[in-house]
């Protein structure tokens, strides 16, 4: 049978960038084909070439044994080619049904007839909402079966889907599971990209690996060998993911007793000198709300923080700085970046004061502590004043730390520190941290990756429903046991 | 439009426009570039150049500011007819508390209101109709002259060598403020404020006082504007100060500082005072009707905003900034 989509010499330029390098894929019709590769490998712009976004310099792309020059996204849907982003594409105000038919209404035949089709769609896939209901009332994970019943009416027969599972649970990554392989016997394609090499492996029939632009294989799900693909995706051997450290906690240096706000519930823990502190929890457990709140970035709790014995009193981010509390928050692109600036001055906006006498500001001292940083922490960039928003996400997320790092902290929280980022840099940030705590600071890490979690912490902390649920020692405790508490 | 010549007719291609403009109006009529015209349409435009000046800061902020119509007027009539039972300096004291005052109470409705940019546009029009409305209660609808000799005189009709004071005001203005944004921490917070409010606030930035003192310098610079444009006149309508809050913005965005905040100068912004300021001299002298003009200007309004959103990728002014 003829693949589903066959690719031949697929390139295309920007200016300065040679994006992707002469592609050559084969997708076979009815397989789960994952796409692997650090950030700017390419797999988004091959991704945006297949649904319409971009347009390919040169190569030809068949799609079931037919050449098909795609023209434009609406094109690339009536060829039977849909793609789910991972921030979605749906109109908040709008119902489910009024999303999955958008502009077609009148083909749909009717308000009535919209919704009636659109409930079956849903129900194709074991979704029970309701079709009308808006989008704004939904969970991430109904909002992406809506995505998917979308792309369903559109009968595509090839569906993308970009890092769908960076916002959902445990268990609804399951559920897409389950329905990404009915879609599969139902002989729909999957091209499934995402950072997450557990679920590649244990989705995927087949895997394919980018590194800067170029495809560098095609691996069937058997032989599929996680250090090796890693290897590929960075272009190095890495014997290990996550740097060996001994434990280098000391003495307790932050108490917090009773901290309740809106959604936490009494919570109470220490941090010692030295130490990698994880938090783990579900997504709505209150892991993020708990960094903000003893980074006075939410001003309203209850509860006392002490550092060093002495109570401090943190109602605002500018309270905590003083006491020498630092927040990398998990969202750096509303959050912590100001995109339109450059790598310098992302970097120093936090201490402005460190760099200013009598009010004016001293450019020597600012540039030498940028460039201290910048080869310090390796960050990639052409230069201490490009624009951040031109670098990576790995590297990008780096000059938050040295943003960080400048005001000297005694406690430093990560929120999510390698979402977003490559193999490489992840390793890179793991080094940065383990020399933080080497040299007495200490970190408390708030990730959703459980391994990381495992391997980097000298102990975890589990959150539920905004209360602290468990201690664990991450050496003798499983990820299932944790996962167990974690859900309750 | 790609690559270097685009990107050059972004930046430059309504210098080039106007340029283009003086050249046609020079050569129609020769007068538009004689020693005595350029000295007046300097003199002409310091006024809504040091108004400008206010406006660059608040727009780098991330905010908006559409009341100093209205502070120009109330400013105005206040100042000239205090002279009738005080001194020049005391008037001129209290008109520029005035300017400060509506600063702070613009900025203190925004922070309460929890306003983003573009609700601080509404926000800020609701204020110049508050203002703008006492002006004309306090002058009871009559223009307002001040008294004969008054030393009021020498800020708008004064010259230092061959300079009018009001364009040394305007410069020197504008080179303080120039040094602030771009040499001072105050400066730096600012544009960090406009390019990223939140990630400012999660670093420290006092982002509130920021917004607070913004607002009390655009006030500030329009009671200014306010003083040295009644006295050219030695005079006051209570609407004085109408059509100023758009031959301001125009200014600004004509000169380069995007609307979407974080970024431009007060350098830029002079840039732009001079093009307008050039601009309605020419067509004036060409003899151009007032209605015209103000098409003509309208239609550079669009173009400007126009070429800035195509810069910077678009929604400028009404950006997403996260509260």
């Amino acid at each position: 049978m003829e693949p589903v989509l066959s690719i031949r010499g697929v390139s295309k330029m920007f200016p300065g960038v040679k994006a992707l390098n002469n592609i050559d894929l084969t997708i076979e019709s009815g397989e789960i084909h994952g796409i692997v590769g650090e950030n700017g490998a390419g797999k988004s712009t091959l991704m945006k070439i297949l649904s319409g976004v971009y347009k390919k310099d040169t190569g030809i792309i068949f799609m079931s044994g037919t050449e098909v020059d795609i023209k434009s996204p609406v094109h690339s849907q009536t060829l039977g080619i849909s793609i789910i982003y991972q921030e979605f594409n749906l109109v908040d105000t709008l119902s489910a049904a009024e999303n999955i038919f958008l502009g077609r209404t009148g083909e749909a035949g009717g308000r009535k007839r919209m919704n009636d089709r659109a409930g079956a769609l849903l129900e194709s896939i074991e979704c029970g909402v309701d079709p009308r209901r808006r989008i704004a009332d939904l969970s991430m994970s109904e909002k992406q079966m809506v995505e998917i019943a979308k792309a369903l009416s559109f009968d595509s027969k090839i569906i993308i889907m970009d890092e769908p599972t960076t916002t959902l649970t445990g268990k609804e990554t399951e559920k897409l599971f389950a329905i990404i392989r009915r879609l599969r016997e139902k002989g729909v394609t999957i091209l499934y990209i995402s950072h997450k090499l557990d679920e590649i492996m244990e989705l995927c029939d087949r895997v394919s690996v980018m590194r800067d632009g170029q495809l560098l294989g095609t691996m069937a799900a058997t032989n599929l060998d996680r250090g090796e693909m890693i290897a590929m995706m960075v272009g190095r051997a890495m014997d290990m993911e996550y740097p060996r450290r001994e434990s280098t906690a000391g003495d307790l240096l932050m108490q917090v007793d009773h901290l309740s706000t809106g959604k936490l519930q009494d919570i109470s823990f220490g941090l010692r000198k030295g130490e990698i502190l994880g938090l783990v929890g579900l997504v709505g457990s209150g892991r993020t709300e708990l960094a903000r709140a003893i980074f006075g970035a939410d001003p309203v709790h209850t509860g006392t923080i002490a550092i060093n014995g002495k109570g401090v009193r943190i109602r605002s981010p500018i309270h905590a700085i003083k006491a020498g509390v630092a927040l990398v928050t998990e969202n750096r692109k509303e959050q912590g970046l100001v995109l339109d600036f450059s790598v310098a001055r992302n970097i120093t906006m936090a201490s402005l004061k460190k760099f200013s006498s009598a009010f004016v500001m001293q450019s020597g001292p600012e540039k030498k502590d940028v460039a201290d940083y910048i080869d310090k922490l390796a960050i990639k960039t052409p230069s201490p004043l490009s624009k951040i928003l031109n670098l990576s996400g790995g590297n990008q997320q780096k000059c938050v730390i040295a943003r960080w790092l400048e005001t000297e902290p005694l406690i430093l929280i990560l929120d999510e520190p390698t979402r977003g980022v490559d193999v490489g840099a992840k390793y890179e940030i793991y080094l940065i941290m383990k020399d933080i705590v080497e040299r007495g600071g200490s970190i408390l890490m708030i990730s959703s990756e459980l391994p990381e979690v495992l391997s980097m912490s000298d102990r975890v902390l589990v959150m539920r429903d905004g209360r602290i649920s468990g201690e664990f020692d991450p050496r003798q405790t499983s990820r299932e046991e944790i996962m167990a508490n974690a859900i309750g | 439009m790609n690559g270097k010549i685009g990107a050059i007719l972004r930046s430059y291609g309504l210098l080039l426009a106007m340029a283009a403009l003086a050249l046609v109006v020079a050569v129609i009529q020769p007068r538009f570039l004689s020693g005595d015209n350029i000295l007046n349409i300097m003199r002409q435009l310091s006024v809504l150049g040091i108004v400008s000046l206010g406006m660059t800061i608040i727009i780098i902020g991330g905010y908006m500011d559409l009341s100093i119509s209205g502070t120009i007027s109330l400013v105005a009539v206040v100042v000239i007819s205090m002279q009738q039972y005080t001194s020049a300096a005391l008037s001129v004291v209290t008109g520029l508390v005035i300017g400060v005052v509506v600063g702070i109470v613009n900025a203190a409705v925004v922070l309460l209101v929890k306003a983003g940019n573009g609700e601080s546009l509404i926000l800020t029009f609701g204020m110049q109709t508050v203002l703008q409305a006492t002006a004309l209660l306090y002058a009871k609808g009559y223009s307002i002259k001040a008294p004969e000799g008054s030393s009021f005189r020498l800020i708008g009709q004064g010259t230092v060598g061959f300079l009018a004071s009001p364009v040394l005001i305007f410069l020197a203005l504008a080179l303080i403020l120039q040094l602030m944004m771009s040499k001072t921490r105050s400066g730096r917070s600012i544009y960090l404020t406009g390019g990223n409010k939140e990630a400012a606030r999660l670093c420290g930035i006092p982002v509130s006082w920021y917004i607070g003192g913004m607002y009390v310098i655009t006030g500030l610079m329009a009671a200014a504007g306010a003083i040295v444009l009644s006295s050219r006149t030695m005079s006051a309508t209570p609407t004085m100060g109408t059509g100023y809050e758009m031959d301001a913005i125009m200014a600004v965005v004509i000169g380069g500082t995007s609307l979407k905040g974080g970024q431009g100068s007060v350098t830029k912004t002079i840039l732009g005072v001079v093009l307008v300021g050039v601009m309605s001299n020419a067509l004036n002298i060409i003899g151009v009707t007032p209605y015209m003009q103000s098409i003509v200007k309208g239609m550079i309004m669009i173009a400007a905003v126009w070429l800035d959103s195509k810069k910077t990728g678009g929604g400028a002014a009404f950006a997403k900034q996260s509260v």
